[in-house]
């Protein structure tokens, strides 16, 4: 045990300037993380969310295999999926009040564009909900949350598998970009209605002297991707292997 | 006399750099680096940053070598800031570029609002002496930058200069839109609102100068004393009796005077984002005051009297 901390101490300062080890981190939530009541609050809030994506993916399995074609699957988890994503808005919350010690920028910018995705687009626009492209990103981010969720609370309660830490690292890499294809696919599937209808636009002449196109913002949206995509792809892949090569080399000491 | 030496590591990769042998014990951080040039042209003086820990803080110009906790071989670490540009070139690029793209729109240049508008003037009187207050606003501060401002820091990255035209040029541009549009809806309460806004305007404006000079005059040319500031005779600085910054009390009230005199939803969000910049500037500002002076008026806020 003592050889494994020398070595994630020679990684940490090794890395030249780069984050502390996964080791480091996990002490250091030890000495000032939250404490018993907001662990205690977040571990519940973990396990509601897991269980949540469950009952989508539960939901999902049971009317594909009652229709037998997974056409229009959308409807029969609509709601469990706008109430758990929507629900997802907390973890800014814990963010901003600290009890969780990631960015509040980036877990916003995170949250806000699955909960936009459902309720201004798929929500708003009817005749996008049963195109395929919904299915994609809805199966995308179940897993993922499924995995993510049970990552925190397992983490949580110091007993994280080996199996849910490395799917955590792992599958991002087909469901990212899985699910960023469906998000893009279905907002590329609404453009015409919303143009069509004018949804959430304001027009000049008005009394504020403002105006607002929401066709050519969902079209800045898209466009928005082609920076962020490969960034935030390419931060996972970074955080892959630091996290998961720790993890090997702490094994072989142990 | 003693000589020192000076070696110069990478601070990320602790390659040695350079090897200054005999160098003058009351050479201060600004000579060293000027020698340090001399094997490392790419990288000039305001590029370099010199720390006695490859973490720790940057060396100030002015420090001396040997009142550094240092011996006679001193070991600094050096770190490339990345291009830079001078403050008053960005400030002239930031500036110049809201003045010339609002006139753009005041005279409605061809391929914004279709062709029949093309030249064209706004019936609404506002509309004119929006552009008459905007264009005065951005010439002042043009004057300012070039006649007033004493800059202590002579540079800033050169990426500071994309980020920072993006915002004030992007900002311009939407405001101007909206305000030289054709179909423009002046304000609800007409003259009278604008009456009220144009006083507002001016006020702050007026008032911002003052500031300016005040500050200007507390700090000698060349020199880089600080000093607290307090009202002077002009009654405009008298807002220093209750904020650290009235500077920027007086510029954001300007922009809210711009805003209830075109009544323009993108003004007033200008506004509201320039606010909360100027309120972190105000901010860290009046920390510094306060760990500087212990005999800091103890009634002043940051921005805004008796709030934030």
């Amino acid at each position: 045990m003592a050889v494994a901390a020398a070595t994630a101490a020679t990684r940490g300062n090794g890395g030249g300037g780069s984050r502390a080890g996964a080791g480091e981190a996990s002490s250091a939530r030890k000495k000032r993380g939250p404490g018993p009541l907001a662990t205690a609050y977040l571990v519940i809030y973990n396990v509601v969310m897991t269980a949540g994506w469950l009952v989508i993916a539960v939901g999902l399995v049971r009317a594909y295999l009652a229709k037998g074609s997974y056409h229009s699957l959308y409807y029969s988890i609509e709601k469990p999926l706008k109430f758990f994503q929507t629900g997802a808005l907390l973890e800014i919350l814990h963010c901003a009040i600290g009890i969780v010690p990631s960015s509040v920028v980036l877990t916003s910018f995170q949250v806000m564009s699955r909960v936009f995705l459902i309720w201004a687009v798929t929500h708003s626009v009817k005749e996008v909900q049963s195109e395929d492209s919904v299915l994609l990103f809805v199966i995308a981010w179940t897993i993922t949350e499924i995995i993510r969720y049970s990552f925190y609370t397992f983490s949580l309660l110091n007993h994280l598998p080996y199996l849910i830490k490395w799917a955590r690292y792992t599958l991002f890499i087909v469901l990212y970009p899985m699910g960023v294809a469906g998000e893009l696919l279905t907002i590329y599937a609404a453009l015409p209605f919303v143009r069509q209808a004018g949804l959430y636009s304001i027009s000049l002449p008005n009394k504020y002297n403002f105006s607002f196109d929401y066709y050519t913002f969902l079209i800045l949206i898209m466009i928005s991707y082609i920076p962020l995509f490969p960034q935030l792809y390419f931060h996972m892949i970074h955080q892959r292997r630091k996290v998961l090569s720790y993890t090997e080399e702490h094994k072989k000491f142990e | 006399m003693k000589h020192y030496e000076v070696e110069i590591l990478d601070a990320k990769t602790r390659e040695k750099l350079c090897f200054l042998d005999k160098v003058e014990p009351h050479a201060t951080i600004a000579e060293i680096k000027n020698l340090f040039t001399k094997s490392h042209p790419q990288w000039y003086p305001a590029r370099q940053s010199l720390r006695l820990d490859p973490k720790g803080k940057s060396l100030k110009d002015e420090e001396v070598l040997q009142k550094l906790p240092v011996g006679t071989t001193a070991t600094l670490y050096f770190r490339d800031l990345g291009a830079q540009i001078s403050w008053v070139t960005v400030f002239l690029t930031e500036y110049a570029g809201p003045l010339f793209i609002y006139l753009l729109f005041y005279f409605r240049v061809p391929f914004i609002y279709g062709h029949k508008y093309d030249f064209t003037s706004s019936r609404h009187t506002v509309v004119h002496l929006a552009c008459i207050c905007h264009s005065f606003h951005y010439i002042k501060r043009l004057l300012e930058t070039l006649f007033v401002h004493r800059f202590s820091h002579g540079t800033m990255p050169l990426r500071n200069i994309f980020k920072n035209c993006t915002y004030y040029w992007g900002f311009a541009a939407w405001m101007a839109y909206y305000i030289n549009h054709p179909l423009y809806t002046p304000p609800t309460y007409g003259a009278q609102q604008v009456k009220l806004a144009l006083a507002i305007f001016v006020v702050c404006q007026l008032g911002n100068f003052s500031i300016h000079m005040a500050l200007r005059d507390l700090r000698p040319a060349g020199s880089k004393t600080r000093k607290i500031p307090y009202p002077t005779k002009n009654p405009f600085t008298w807002l220093f009796l209750l904020v650290s910054c009235p500077n920027y009390t007086y510029e954001v009230g300007s922009w809210i005077g711009f805003a209830i005199m075109t009544q323009c939803l993108p003004v007033a969000l200008f506004s509201l984002v320039g606010f909360t910049q100027m309120t972190i500037w105000a901010k860290g500002k009046h920390r510094s005051y306060l760990k500087e002076f212990r005999d800091y008026p103890p009634l002043r806020m940051p921005i805004v009297p008796f709030l934030l």
